[in-house]
This record gives structure tokens, sequence and C-alpha cells, in this order.
């Protein structure tokens, strides 16, 4: 058996064509063991709370750059390129398989071998992987108008001269790429699970991209958009962002002015070792921390919790934080969250 | 024949590990508390050997002693003479003894002239507080200055989990336990660079949890005292000027206190007068200014396991003038 498939390959007869695609009954071989394999392994995975605006949102706008391409949208049609791959990638939001939102975790997570899907860049970032799969339950009953609003948000892509589209190569869509989801000088993030970047020091910002596109800290939505930019696009990122006059959350339902909060981001807890963060994080601390004051309290919830389950500690400013936010319990997060995302933002100077 | 040889190196050997040197060892007391402890000790091993020799004796005589020997141990009167009324009252009186021996160790805080510190066990250094200092209190840490000849009581506390205070050459050890106090009292009557452990496993580098003890005279420890509790020096050159606004803004106030500065954190070591100490969290560099610079960025490898994040976000520059600033903190 083992000498006639060796034969069978060396003989150069069995014919790889993704062109001929497959017999009828390999097709089905091949879906039947993908589907037995994938819910096998979904068994171990419980989906958390996925009708979540924000959520969605954030699914939505990486799932225009990241995954439209070959799957498609709501008036997005599968890229021609993309439909001639073996199997052909399904246009998901009008003949996408049943399958529970665990199995399409894994799959998102993991991708799928013999097929053009891919793992997910960031195996470790399930929070952002759940965004993907709470969108994509969302898909099957939206129009394209819908589509537009959630993915695209109020970003309207500034449709280009004739001669920019000859000549530049770059695709318009790419260009609103960060405002997509971070908003730009008139518009805040898309979703609260987004940064404010709006009048962050530069340094900051600079050092957090670098780290994107290097892969030490890690995204499987900002490492590939990151890897794009050539370092002088990087500057030129955080210099626009830096000068945005500050934003505060809108999101006001998560902050609040409370005691323990407000104490440990300005005393800290010293009996269990929890440093305070103003220092740090406040007017006066170096241009390469970020500013907390009136950021989003469930990216902040978000980011410690990562820190918190130890990951995200492989970049010097995640060596920093990952042991702090260790000695942080989860109501801390909570309170400590909500009291930065209540407080007024102030500019910060673009150099320290 | 060579392994032979070596094998009787072996008991040559173990009894120099015993020794350690002089500046950790029981056998070698600095003080009269220690002296009394000493005592006892030899006192104990003597007793302990006269003892042990008398049971192989009378063992032996139980095996291989002639008849009537053989009766006299099997007897019920010696059973109970010897295997019961002797222990007891030998080890009743050695313990009433060691209490008499070493009753000035019972702490009074009231004593004339005591000087009182207070070492606080942490994970994993030695916090110390002197209360009553030259123009009031200071802390420092891994490092106790006393004066010679003067009493000293120590208030023993513990930041977390059960640490012990040992300083062997000074004093027996004494648990610090977590929301209690503990007490040791003692002198030095001579001068010299004693040096002490943690002697309770308290996790990771317990085995780095070391400090020393440095017995001065009367009127150094003075000069020390008063230049403890003064608040920090400013910097003078440009670089070390640098450093301390570096040192503010990379948050390192949030844990660590140089008095005179903004920086008044308590989760970590008071570095108010941090050169003047004698190493850079003991047992793993001594002061300098690239020790200093090394525990900053990769303090992990230096004291594996510490409390400390590395501050790898900084430029080469900017952490040697971090280090520059505070080493000039004498």
């Amino acid at each position: 058996m083992a000498a006639a498939l060796f034969l069978l390959a060396w003989s150069g007869i069995y014919n790889v064509a993704a062109s001929t695609g497959h017999w009828a009954v390999v097709d089905w071989f091949l879906a039947f063991g993908m589907r037995n394999s994938v819910d096998l392994r979904a068994n171990a995975i419980t989906a958390p709370v996925l009708d979540r605006p924000d959520l969605i949102r954030l699914g939505a706008a990486h799932f225009h750059g990241g995954c439209a391409f070959c799957h498609g949208a709501p008036g997005v049609p599968v890229s021609p390129i993309a439909r001639q791959m073996l199997p052909s990638p399904p246009h998901l939001a009008t003949s996408m398989r049943t399958w529970t939102d665990e199995e399409l975790f894994w799959i998102v997570q993991h991708g799928i071998k013999y097929t053009g899907m891919p793992g997910w860049v960031a195996l470790e970032r399930a929070d952002e992987i759940w965004a993907v799969v709470a969108f994509l339950k969302r898909l099957p009953v939206m129009d394209a108008n819908s589509y537009r609003e959630l993915a695209l948000g109020r970003v309207e892509p500034a449709s280009q001269s004739g001669e920019a589209l000859a000549t530049v190569d770059s695709n318009p869509q790419d260009a609103s790429a960060c405002a997509r989801c971070h908003g730009a000088a008139d518009s805040g993030p898309a979703s609260a699970l987004v940064p404010i970047l709006h009048g962050q020091p530069e340094p900051f910002l600079i050092a957090a991209l670098e780290e994107y596109a290097q892969g030490s800290r890690r995204s499987g939505i900002m490492q590939p958009l990151a890897a794009d930019l050539g370092a002088h696009d990087l500057q030129r990122l955080a210099a626009y962002y830096a000068k945005l006059s500050p934003r505060r959350s809108d999101n006001s339902a998560h902050s609040s002015t409370n005691e323990r909060g407000r104490r440990l981001a300005t005393e800290g807890d010293p009996v269990n070792g929890i440093p305070a963060c103003e220092p740090c994080h406040g007017r006066s601390g170096l241009a390469r921390y970020p500013r907390l004051a009136g950021q989003n309290a469930a990216y902040m919830e978000a980011q410690l919790g990562l820190w918190a389950a130890g990951h995200h500690t492989s970049t010097a400013g995640g060596a920093i934080m990952g042991p702090i936010a260790q000695r942080l319990s989860e109501a801390d997060i909570k309170a400590v969250s909500a009291y930065f995302a209540a407080q007024a933002p102030e500019q910060v100077g673009a150099k320290p | 024949m060579i392994a032979r040889w070596l094998c009787l190196l072996l008991p040559v050997s173990t009894s120099l590990i015993g020794g350690c040197g002089d500046h950790q060892s029981v056998l070698n007391p600095a003080g009269p508390e220690a002296l009394q402890l000493t005592q006892l000790t030899w006192l104990l091993f003597g007793f302990g050997t006269v003892v042990l020799a008398t049971v192989v004796l009378t063992v032996i005589g139980a095996v291989r002693g002639p008849q009537p020997v053989r009766t006299m141990l099997a007897s019920t009167r010696m059973v109970v003479s010897a295997g019961i009324f002797f222990p007891a009252l030998t080890l009743t009186g050695l313990l009433g003894y060691g209490i008499w021996l070493t009753r000035a160790n019972f702490a009074n805080p009231g004593e004339a002239g005591i000087l009182r510190v207070v070492v606080t066990g942490e994970q994993w250094w030695w916090r110390v507080d002197y209360p009553q200092g030259g123009n009031g209190a200071f802390a420092t840490a891994n490092e106790i200055r006393l004066p010679v000849g003067r009493p000293i009581l120590f208030e023993l506390r513990s930041a977390d989990v059960i640490h012990s205070f040992w300083v062997p050459n000074l004093a027996g050890k004494v648990d610090m336990i977590p929301g209690r106090i503990t007490y040791a009292r003692l002198h030095a009557d001579r001068t010299g660079i004693f040096r002490g452990q943690c002697a309770e496993f308290c996790g990771g580098p317990h085995a780095l949890m070391a400090l020393e003890v440095i017995v001065m005279t009367q009127s150094d420890f003075d000069a020390w005292l008063q230049n403890q509790s003064r608040p920090a020096i400013d910097p003078q050159s440009t670089s070390a000027r640098e450093g301390k606004a570096l040192f503010l803004a990379a948050g390192c106030g949030a844990c660590h206190a140089v008095r005179g500065t903004p920086a008044s954190g308590t989760i970590g070591p008071d570095l108010t007068h941090l050169a003047s100490r004698r190493s850079v969290g003991l047992d793993t560099a001594t002061m300098s200014q690239a020790s200093i610079a090394r525990f900053i960025s990769d303090g992990q490898h230096v004291k594996p396991g510490n409390r400390m994040p590395p501050f790898r976000i900084f430029a080469p520059d900017d952490l040697s003038a971090v280090a520059i600033y505070l080493a000039g903190l004498k």
C-alpha cells in the first residue's frame, strides 16, 4: 500500500492542478474529514457572550481587511483570483455552512490544512478571534449597507482622481485602514475594544507599531497591518495621531470615578505590591508610556486581562506591566479601567 | 588508590565548610548574647557526646557483655531510672539553664540607651527602619549598621510570608511572622562586618535573601546616622540631572522612595542613600554604576524571581544616566 502510494507520487501521474478540481468523491471525503475534525476539536471550547456591538464592530473591521478578499461580504464579491483556489473559498454571506460558535472559533484560530485558510497570526489572542466569530454570526442577516456601516464605520474613503488611481500603487481602502477602527480627526474608535490613539505621545505610538511589525507584540489584527508599513510610513502615522487633539471615551456606561480605581491610579496598593499608575501613565510620565486618561475602559480591561493571563510580556513595556497586572484582581482591573476612562485627557508634547 | 586518599580528605574539607570564614559563624561570637549561645552549644555538644558514648557502651554491654551486666541492663529499675528519670531531669535542667543563660535576650524596650531597629522581611530583601535616626526616621535595605557596645532592640516583622532573622555571629535565629512582631535584643562587642541570612525558606530567591551587619564605633555610627537621615543630595553633573528626570518620569518613584524628590514609593527599597550601601541587592553585585544599570534593565537575571520588572525601555545612554544619578546618592 505504502509502496503503491510512493510509486504514484514518484511517477508524477497524479495531477496537482488546482484548475482541474477534485473528483466528487474526493471532494465529499475531504469535507467529511474536515467536518469531523473541527467538530472533535471544538469540544473543549466554550464561547463567551458574543452579542456585543463592540465585539461585532471590531470583528467586522478586521473581516473587511483580512478576510473579504477570499470570502467576500454583502456587496463585496469574492476576488476572481481567490475563486480559482482549490477548494474555492465560500462566499460566507450567502453560503456559509452551519457551524457552532466554538467550531467557527477553532477554524479562525487554526485555519484548515489543504485549503488556503490560514491560522490566526497570534494564536493566543482569543479575544480577537471571538470578535471575528461574533461578526460571522451576524453576517447572514446583513445587507450591503449595514455591512458597509459596520465594517467601514464613519470613514468615507476619499474618491481618488483618475490619475491617482492609475499611478499610485495602493488601494483606496488601505488608506483608511487605521481610521476604520481607530477613527481620525473628527471621529473616535469604532469600538470600545479599540484604543483611542488621538494625542498619545509619538514615541509610544512608534514603539507600539514597531513591536507589532516585528511580532514582539502579538495581535492577529495589528501585526499584519503594521508589518505592511515601511519605517517612514510608521513614523508619519504616529505623528498624525499624536497631533490630533485628545478624545475621551464616549462609552460612559463603563466609566466612573470610583474610589478603588482612584486609589489604584494615584496611590497604588503597596501592601499587595501594586504601584500607582499615574507616575508612568499620568502627565509627567515618559513619552514612551501611553497616557490613560479618557481611554476606552473595555480596551484597558482587555489589555490588563491579557497581561494578567501571562501574555503580552515580551515587549519592553509589557515586561513591566505583566508582573504588575498579575497582582491585580478582576475587580481591580474593572475599577481602575473605569476610573481612567472617566478622566479628562490632556494633550502631551510630541517629544519627552 | 587516589579515591582512598580523597576519602581521607573528606572529613578535613567538611570541617572547613563548617568554618565558612569568620564573618558568618556561630563559632566566632561577636557579642555577649552570641557568646552565651556558643557556650550553651558547646555544653550541649559535650553533654550529648557523653550520653552518646554511654548509649554505645550500653548497647555493646547488652549484646556482648557477661550475663550479670546483661541482667542488670534488662532490669526494670535500670529502664525507669536511665530511660525516664535521667532524660527528664537532665533535659529540664538544661532547659532551665538555657533560659537563665539567655535571660538578657528577652526584650525590654524601656532599657536605658537601647537602640531600636525595625527589620521587615519581604520577598526577598530586608527593609531596615531606624525610627530614631539622627534627624528623624529613615529606611535602608539589606544592610544594618550598629554602634559597638550599645544594646540593640530588633523589632522583627514580615510583609508577606514567614522569614527568619539570623546573624550567626551576633545572635540566634528569630522567626519573622506575618501579622506579629517578634524581638531580638543583642550587643556587638567588636567592630566588623557580619553576614546574616534568611533562615526560613520563603520562596524563589530565598537563598539570595542575605543581609550584612556592619558594627562601627559610636562616632562613625553617629556620622552615618546623620548622613542617612538627610534627604538625598541633588545631582551636580548634567548626566546625573538627566538621570534624575528619567528616574522620575519612568515611574521608579511608584515603588522606590528618594527623600527630597517626588519619589515616595514604599513597595521596594528606599534609594535615598543607595550608593552608601556596599552592594546592590545583597549577594548579587557589589555597589557600582554598572551593577545598578544591570539591576534596572536585567534584574531578573541578577536576582531571579525578584519583584521588580525589568526596565528595558531605556536607550543605553538613558540607562547610564539613571545609573549615574543613583550611583551618586551617597
